[in-house]
């Protein structure tokens, strides 16, 4: 490298290897991505070019008859409004229903609804008291979204935040890339739950499929039921006391909680092996990390 | 030497005892046996493929002489203007053909980022946010900006989705179709790595399929979600890696996009293995002709709109690929070529810094880019000015415009886009048979009857 001395590095503790070679926010330039919140504001939890709605003032929307996009444009009509609750009728498993709501609101859907359910969402509290297909709450930032029934495959695809819950079965693939929040799924999931999963948690009361966890970078996975078989670098993990705290809470808060508790659960985390190449080349040696 | 003796005759250079050289086996293929053999995995690179292939230089314009009339070359009119998904709401409209293709920040460095930006928002043209996220300067100095919706999903916010002019599904790049992006940890930083919610320092391998649709169908109905999140405003964009074009346009077209990205085998990358590199994808020349005649046979032409990208390294390329049916080019290489890769500096001691000469560097994928280009270092970052190197990336997307126009107007088109494939002769067979132009000085293009009516 170019500032520091190899000899230099040796000697250093690593953390002040990382400072040396300038691999900290602080020492690059670029700016920081997100809106900084005040951690210990009260208020002002929304941006500040979001819709003002009120969650008391509560309306209907009929689906039936409507385009997807009919509704999706009513939908922030009413937010522009103010209704701060707008329940759904008959989606009758319409597609991408719900997506891209980037402020507060309760929105409950009455029925089932297709793939892309409530994807790209930032911020609302959804109830859906029907089924689900493909890639619910995809790419989530945050909110909540609680599913009556059961899911399709790739529940949560590549989530970064918030709370997403499925009272019945999901299918394969579930929280496939997740990158931070919270999947919850009350019975069993499919194959290949957790592929390549990078961070945040996901609980799995029932039984999990073949390849849990496969290549999976980081993140927790708590299954309760059996699991058929781990993926390539996921293994299993002690059960601690801030685990269970946290299972208890978390279930409860959604009425999952098992009745015999949750010192069954299995606790399963990234290997760490396929993380870094096993050898490299003399140009590509690293100094550190 | 004593008087009488004859001169002695010098030793001749080759060993004329030596029975002969392996053409399988040269030495650099043994060298790179030896390495693997001790490293026990592939090699890893940055910058293109270096085998030959039928390449640009292949075809030859066909300008007016007789039987056409040029258009004055330096003074009459010869229109540039672009336009990327002309069914959508808001277009991308570009004044020049070429736009700044994805690069990721976190491949490159945050000097480059937004010395790219600059540079095309003062050509009039578009970038792309490439895999990794937004980096709102990013943002502000593009006047036109893409958002990368990719198989990793690193960094994806919609809330930068409704910011942006058009929105990309990454499916596959030319330089190593099939295969997910790489980042090797000499460059995942914590704030790169903060970016993609990724650990720290780890040798980064993206997904190469998207999590949330596997096939077409699929596909259409995540084009709808994008679409619905973005109120149906911008276009949106596939870039496809060349492989079996004519069907995989076929069904992206099906998928109804307002844009197709076809990224031929020559494009390059910031880290891959080398055999990837080497291996795969097919040509430019063949790609756009299968593209286009894809689009073509669906009836889009004029409505859904083919983006080309791969080995563009002039205005003749950028003509070439024009007459050959793209309606928009997008570089990738040669602009991180405008900001300094390779060039001698004098900051930078390639030989020390990364072991190979200037020119010869391909060392993107180490992380110690001895210009400041591919680097999250921020000492060397410090090597690349970002107001000289926007003023170089202008100066480069102007100096390929009019290049470009030169062709154009010798083959006596006012409009840059009504060059046509009929402005082309190949000076190879398999150029000819890729391209599907006739071989020069004949009637005959390899494998068609009758070029004429193809």
């Amino acid at each position: 490298m170019a500032s520091v001395s190899d000899a230099e590095l040796k000697n250093m503790t690593q953390e002040e290897r990382v400072t040396a070679l300038g691999m900290r926010t602080e020492q690059l330039t670029g700016k920081s991505l997100y809106l900084e919140f005040d951690p210990d504001a009260t208020e002002n939890f929304t941006y500040p070019w979001a819709p003002d709605v009120d969650f008391n003032k509560r309306t209907e929307l009929d689906c039936d008859g409507k385009t997807t996009t009919e509704v999706n444009s009513s939908i922030r009509a009413l937010m522009k409004e103010g209704y701060g609750t707008v329940v759904l009728k008959n989606p009758r498993g319409m597609h991408s229903l719900g997506v891209g709501i980037l402020s507060r609101l309760n929105l409950i859907v009455e029925g089932s609804t297709g793939y892309f359910a409530v994807g790209l969402i930032d911020g609302p509290n959804v109830r859906i008291n029907g089924r689900v297909g493909w890639s619910c709450g995809e790419n989530m930032m945050s909110g909540t979204i609680l599913i009556e029934k059961n899911a399709g495959s790739t529940f949560g695809a590549a989530i970064r935040g918030g709370d997403l819950v499925c009272r019945g079965s999901v299918g394969s693939r579930t929280g496939i890339d997740q990158k931070g929040g919270t999947i919850i799924v009350g019975g069993d999931t499919g194959a290949l739950s957790g592929f390549m999963m990078q961070r945040g948690r996901m609980v799995v009361c029932g039984n999990a499929g073949k390849n849990l966890g496969d290549s999976m970078y980081d993140g927790t996975i708590f299954v309760g039921g059996e699991i058929k078989s781990l993926g390539v670098d996921a293994i299993e993990a002690e059960l601690t006391d801030l685990d269970k705290a946290w299972l208890t809470r978390k279930l409860t808060q959604y009425g999952l909680m098992p009745d015999k508790g949750v010192d069954h659960f299995t606790k399963v985390v990234a290997g760490k092996m396929l993380w870094n190449y096993d050898n490299l080349e003399p140009s590509e040696k690293k100094l550190i990390l | 030497m004593a008087d009488g003796d004859l001169p002695k005759k010098p030793a001749l250079a080759r060993d004329v005892n030596r029975i002969g050289n392996s053409f399988i086996f040269p030495p650099a293929v043994m060298d790179d046996i030896h390495i693997k053999s001790e490293l026990g995995r592939y090699r890893m690179r940055g910058f293109s493929l270096f085998k030959k292939i039928p390449h640009w230089d292949d075809l030859t314009f066909l300008p007016g002489t007789l039987t056409r009339f040029v258009i004055e070359g330096y003074r009459e009119k010869c229109e540039t203007k672009t336009i990327i998904g002309p069914r959508a709401k808001k277009p991308i409209e570009l004044d020049i053909p070429v736009y700044i293709t994805g690069m990721s920040f976190g491949a490159l460095s945050y000097e480059a980022k937004t010395a790219l930006a600059r540079g095309a928002t003062m050509a009039g043209t578009a970038t792309c946010s490439g895999e990794g996220g937004m980096i709102p300067d990013e943002r502000r100095y593009s006047s036109k900006w893409f958002y990368q919706c990719i198989q990793s999903r690193y960094g994806f916010n919609p809330n930068h989705l409704v910011l942006a002019d058009g929105c990309e599904f990454f499916i596959g790049q030319g330089c190593k179709v099939g295969l997910g992006g790489h980042l090797m940890g000499q460059k995942v930083t914590d704030q790169v790595a903060e970016m993609r919610s990724l650990p720290a320092g780890i040798d980064q391998r993206s997904p190469a399929r998207h999590p949330d649709w596997l096939g077409p169908d699929d596909l259409a109905l995540k084009i709808q979600e994008i679409r619905e999140a973005t109120d149906w405003q911008i276009p949106i964009q596939l870039k496809l890696g060349a492989s079996r074009v004519y069907d995989d346009v076929r069904m992206a077209v099906k998928c109804d996009p307002d844009s197709i990205y076809i990224d031929g085998m020559e494009g390059g990358t910031g880290a891959g293995p080398h055999l990837a590199t080497e291996d795969t994808g097919v040509p430019g020349m063949a790609a756009i002709r299968q593209a286009r005649k894809a689009i073509d046979d669906l009836g889009k032409r004029g409505e859904i709109t083919l983006v080309y990208a791969g080995g563009i390294r002039n205005g003749a390329d950028v003509a070439k690929a024009i007459a050959l049916g793209a309606d928009a080019i997008a570089i990738g290489h040669s602009a991180m070529m405008a900001l300094n890769c390779n060039k001698d500096i004098p900051e930078a001691n390639y030989p020390e810094e990364v072991g190979a000469e200037p020119g010869y560097c391909y060392h993107c994928h180490t992380g110690r880019c001895p210009v400041g280009v591919a680097t999250q270092d921020p000492k060397l970052r410090e090597r690349l000015d970002p107001d000289a190197a926007a003023e170089r990336v202008y100066n480069f997307l102007h100096t390929l415009t009019i290049e470009a126009q030169l062709f154009a107007r010798a083959c006596g088109k006012t409009y840059l886009h009504s060059l046509e494939p009929e402005d082309l002769a190949a000076l190879t067979m398999e150029a000819s048979a890729m391209a599907g132009v006739p071989l020069a000085g004949t009637n005959h293009t390899v494998g068609i009857a009758d070029y004429h009516h193809l």
